[in-house]
């Protein structure tokens, strides 16, 4: 038998899984080498929606790379906002109030949500539950017109500023996220019930892109993904920004790293969201949101109209942008898929000297071949999914 | 001899017009609306004749006339002859194996004997499998006429799946035979006339796991490893376009109907009602005179097949919006290891509770 | 510094690794899954045929030029330009919002009239390039330009109908009045 099987003119299929290919996207082109089903080898190969933001980024004052950090990880804005304004804060060495800070966490908050039920239901429809991903598209869209509520757009958020927030929480807020809160709970069981025990999803996403937590750490996983092999690093826990030290809850740790922890622990998340937004809102200090730096944070309408210091700060602010002293800085944050970490250097001129960004889902997309090799072609479905790789912000 | 001629014609026309005319536009239109209502969506509703736009009726319509404009488009490399062919020999397999599926009883019309069923076969069971499996040669070919890797992975998962899931499907209909005695459908139907002997009660096992793998069979959803969009592109018809491609979809949708009514036969009673046989429904009509009574009771008959027949689809739709998809190896373990064993089991359970009575 | 890491008690999500016989027998599942989306069904159906009398009924679908979204206060549509009740245009061209447009979306040519009052003799806003950041009317400082609500017409089939002049763009005052109070508002509410 061996020895027919050697005469016999065999060899691998290659073959290319994107970029126009419907579980990559459109961002990511997986090459890979099939010996039938199975996965021999895989290459990724990334850069398809690279935009050059770190160079645009220097090309404009501090304050315009504010609707750039939008198209990063364009499924939760209001993170990449958050991190970008703490790393320049940072950086001059300013503290927001603390009515800012309670609102930007509830910010963030609304956009994890939104981040982790478009994951969940993306990945929902592509291993075929389509249903399922519907129920959670719902529930993105509830989010979502919170988001418009609150900021002016559903995804292009740019709602916080370098020493404060774009506007203040608008009336009826709290109200609106109650009931949003409620329908969103349902569907959060409806989807429960429909994936989580149901064994033709289990048996697709169990076991599958095990990544065992020594080779997570190596290989720089964070957020979800980490959280499923077990390590409970959290950056809002670890390294505590904003007010999170002041808030109840929990982080939920899966236990061997493959995607159905990936998909448990995001399911957790989005509840433990709901919790620290109802929190926020309920602990709500009142009080300014901007802080009075008129060097660093633009004026309002009124002073300007009516008073000429304003007025020439204002321009100048404007046409110079702001200017923090020279210096470098590393912040991050928790973004929706792991460490959404700035860092910035600055030469003190009104833009930014450099602006890089750690993307945290680009050691995750790098280690995709180590995650399904051996698998089928079938399994680069739910893994791909769970690792949540987002185009704009691998690519940048 | 004539009278022959025009039952059959008849009978020929009306399934035709029912499955072509009625089934297979109207499916795409039900899963459509269906799905939106089981995602809280509205679904397609916007083609409107005048401003009418009923309930996105016109869709079908709106569909027929793109696919009929639409290029028809064969890839480079590809075998022309097997690549035009493959659609055919998935459809036409669907349209006929509902010749052989009653859709009533015998009854004397006019003098004359009606049976309702264009074909009474009295291997009806086999003529469909046999049809069944040629059906699997339209993906096989199509998948490898396409010259494209995802076809060509499309094809090998479908006729693999295919294969497998008709030997299943072939064992679980022996229990069914066994306890009927025949092969013939119509026979089986009539037999159906106690509510207490339906397939379903006489066979529950058999039942479930003949819908699995007809489902299987047939490539739907949780099925539709051969096509699963998000891994294979489109399976085995990724390079089909226009009316090709709507055959391909025509034989899925008239197999969803062929399905259903085999269930039906088998093991929902047929065309009968509860507890009413069809000596019942002629008493019952006997106002009408005896034609007349004869007329009504084939009406009752047809709408209650048809009603089971309905039931069915909506069964078939509610879950393949419901469910996740299998991976390819999964559905071979389920086939193999878990539907095979259980069907022989219940073949031997079966055997062992007949010998015993 | 944030929680030491031995402190912290993690969730654990990941429940009852192994499926009961009752689970892995797959139907009872898929019943339990077939009924929730059977509920939706239903409710949806029934809310369909007779839609039951003062409950919105649950589907999100908004038949688009039919029925249309309410928009929040807070939405920023296309910028247009607020026009004084003369006919002219607010804006002395100061030129901030040309130099804060992260998208270089603005081009203004000011002029001097004989008063010595500037205006733009020329204002182009390329909405092709516009990203609806609202940076613009952030900064002006004469409240002239304003983001509405506008979102339509922006779909053309030749770019340069996508450049808007000023004269596009010019809008009365009072069908923007609300967007102006609305950025007075919250500007002057949130800063000192």
């Amino acid at each position: 038998m061996s020895d027919t099987a050697k005469d016999l003119h065999s060899e691998y299929m290659v073959i290319n899984m994107g970029p126009s290919h419907p579980v990559t996207h459109g961002t990511v082109k997986f090459l890979l080498t099939l010996e039938g089903e199975t996965i021999i080898d895989m290459k990724v190969d990334i850069g398809y929606l690279h935009r050059g933001f770190e160079k645009m980024c220097e090309n404009g004052t501090w304050e315009q790379v504010m609707p750039y950090t939008d198209r990063l990880n364009y499924v939760s804005p209001l993170i990449n906002n958050v991190g970008y304004a703490l790393a320049v804060e940072k950086l001059i060495g300013i503290e927001t109030p603390q009515r800012c800070q309670y609102i930007r966490v509830i910010a963030s908050e609304l956009a994890r949500i939104s981040d982790h039920y478009t994951n969940i239901a993306a990945s929902g429809l592509e291993l075929g539950a389509f249903t399922a991903f519907l129920y959670f598209v719902e529930a993105r869209e509830l989010v979502w017109d919170l988001i418009e509520m609150l900021c002016g757009a559903r995804v292009t958020a740019n709602y916080v500023r370098i020493g404060g927030l774009k506007n203040d929480l608008p009336d009826g807020f709290k109200a609106k996220t109650r009931d949003v809160f409620k329908r969103c709970r349902e569907l959060w069981a409806d989807v429960d019930h429909l994936l989580t025990k149901n064994r033709i999803f289990i048996d697709r996403v169990r076991n599958v892109g095990i990544m065992p937590p020594k080779d997570a750490i190596a290989w720089g996983f964070t957020g979800p993904c980490l959280r499923a092999c077990g390590i409970p690093y959290d950056v809002r826990k670890f390294h505590p920004y904003l007010v999170y030290d002041q808030m109840d809850f929990e982080v939920p740790v899966g236990e061997k790293g493959d995607n159905f922890d990936r998909y448990a622990v995001r399911m957790e998340e989005i509840n433990q969201s709901m919790r620290i937004v109802e929190q926020a809102l309920d602990k709500l200090p009142s009080g300014p949101i901007n802080v009075d730096m008129p060097e660093y944070r633009w004026q309002s309408k009124e002073d300007i109209s009516n008073r000429i210091e304003s007025l020439i700060f204002h321009f100048k602010t404007v046409t110079e942008g702001i200017k923090p002293p020279a210096g470098e800085v590393y912040s991050a944050v928790e973004g929706a898929n792991g460490e959404l970490g700035f860092y910035l250097v600055s030469d003190g001129s009104g833009k930014p000297y450099k602006c890089r960004v750690r993307p945290p889902c680009f050691p995750l997309t790098a280690a995709m071949p180590k995650m399904v090799k051996g698998g089928f072609i079938a399994d680069i479905v739910p893994t791909f999914d769970m690792i949540n790789m987002i185009g704009g912000e691998c690519d940048r | 001899m004539v009278a022959d001629l025009i039952e059959s014609v008849v009978k020929i026309l009306f399934i035709f017009s029912v499955n072509i005319g009625f089934f297979s536009p109207i499916l795409g239109w039900v899963e459509r609306k269906q799905s939106a209502l089981m995602q809280d969506r509205v679904g397609a509703n916007r083609a409107d004749v005048f401003g009418f736009t009923l309930i996105g009726l016109f869709h079908p319509i709106a569909d027929a006339i793109k696919v009929l404009t639409k290029e028809d488009f064969v890839p480079e490399g590809a075998d022309r002859l097997f690549h035009t062919l493959a659609p055919f020999i998935s459809l036409t397999p669907a349209i006929i194996a509902f010749a052989v599926i009653p859709f009533g009883g015998q009854y004397v019309l006019f003098g004359h004997h009606v049976n309702l069923i264009i074909a009474d076969l009295d291997v009806g069971i086999l003529f469909i499998f046999a049809f069944a499996s040629l059906a699997s040669f339209g993906a096989v070919l199509g998948g490898w006429a396409s010259n494209n890797n995802w076809s060509f992975l499309g094809g090998l998962r479908a006729s693999a799946q295919m294969l497998s899931y008709e030997v299943v499907m072939g064992l679980n209909i022996i229990g069914v035979i066994m306890v009927y005695g025949t092969l013939r459908l119509s026979e089986i139907g009539a037999m159906q006339v106690n509510f207490f002997h339906w397939g379903i009660f006489l066979q529950p096992v058999g039942f479930i796991l003949f819908f699995t793998c007809a489902i299987a069979e047939n490539k739907r959803a949780p099925f539709d490893v051969a096509e699963a969009e998000s891994e294979l592109v489109a399976g085995y018809f990724t390079e089909y376009s226009g009316m090709k491609f709507v055959m391909f979809w025509m034989g899925e949708f008239l197999e969803i109907v062929t399905i259903a009514g085999l269930i039906t036969t088998l093991f929902f009673g047929a065309w009968h009602l509860p507890f009413v046989s069809d000596r019942m429904l002629v008493d019952f009509f006997g106002f009408a005179g005896p034609d007349g009574a004869n007329i009504l009771a084939i009406l009752v008959n047809i709408a209650t097949f048809f009603a089971k027949v309905l039931f069915f689809i909506w069964l078939q739709m509610t879950i393949r919006w419901t469910l996740p998809r299998f991976r390819y190896d999964q559905v071979m373990r389920l086939g193999w290891k878990m539907f095979l064993p259980i069907a022989l089991i219940n073949i031997f359970i079966t055997g062992l509770v007949l010998l015993v009575k | 510094m944030g929680v030491p890491f031995e402190k912290l008690k993690p969730k654990r999500v990941r429940k009852n690794i192994e499926l009961t016989l009752w689970e892995r027998l797959y139907i009872f599942e898929i019943i339990r899954g077939l009924h929730i989306t059977s509920m939706h069904f239903f409710t949806n159906l029934i809310g369909f045929v007779l839609p039951p009398k003062g409950k919105k009924r649950k589907i999100m679908t908004v038949y688009y030029p039919e029925e249309k979204l309410e928009l929040p206060i807070a939405y920023r549509g296309r910028p247009v330009l607020v026009m004084r009740e003369n006919g002219t245009e607010r804006c002395v061209a100061c030129g901030l919002c040309e130099k804060i447009c992260p998208a270089s979306a603005i081009a203004i040519v000011a002029e001097e009239r004989e008063n010595g009052d500037r205006f733009p003799a020329s204002y182009t806003l390329d909405m092709s390039r516009c990203v609806f950041c609202g940076y613009c009317e952030e900064v002006c400082p004469k409240e002239a330009i304003v983001m509405s609500a506008e979102y339509e017409g922006l779909a053309r089939r030749n770019r340069n109908n996508l450049i808007f002049s000023k004269e596009k763009l010019l809008r009365p005052e009072e069908s923007v009045r609300d967007r102006i109070d609305y950025i007075r508002g919250i500007y002057a509410r949130c800063n000192y």
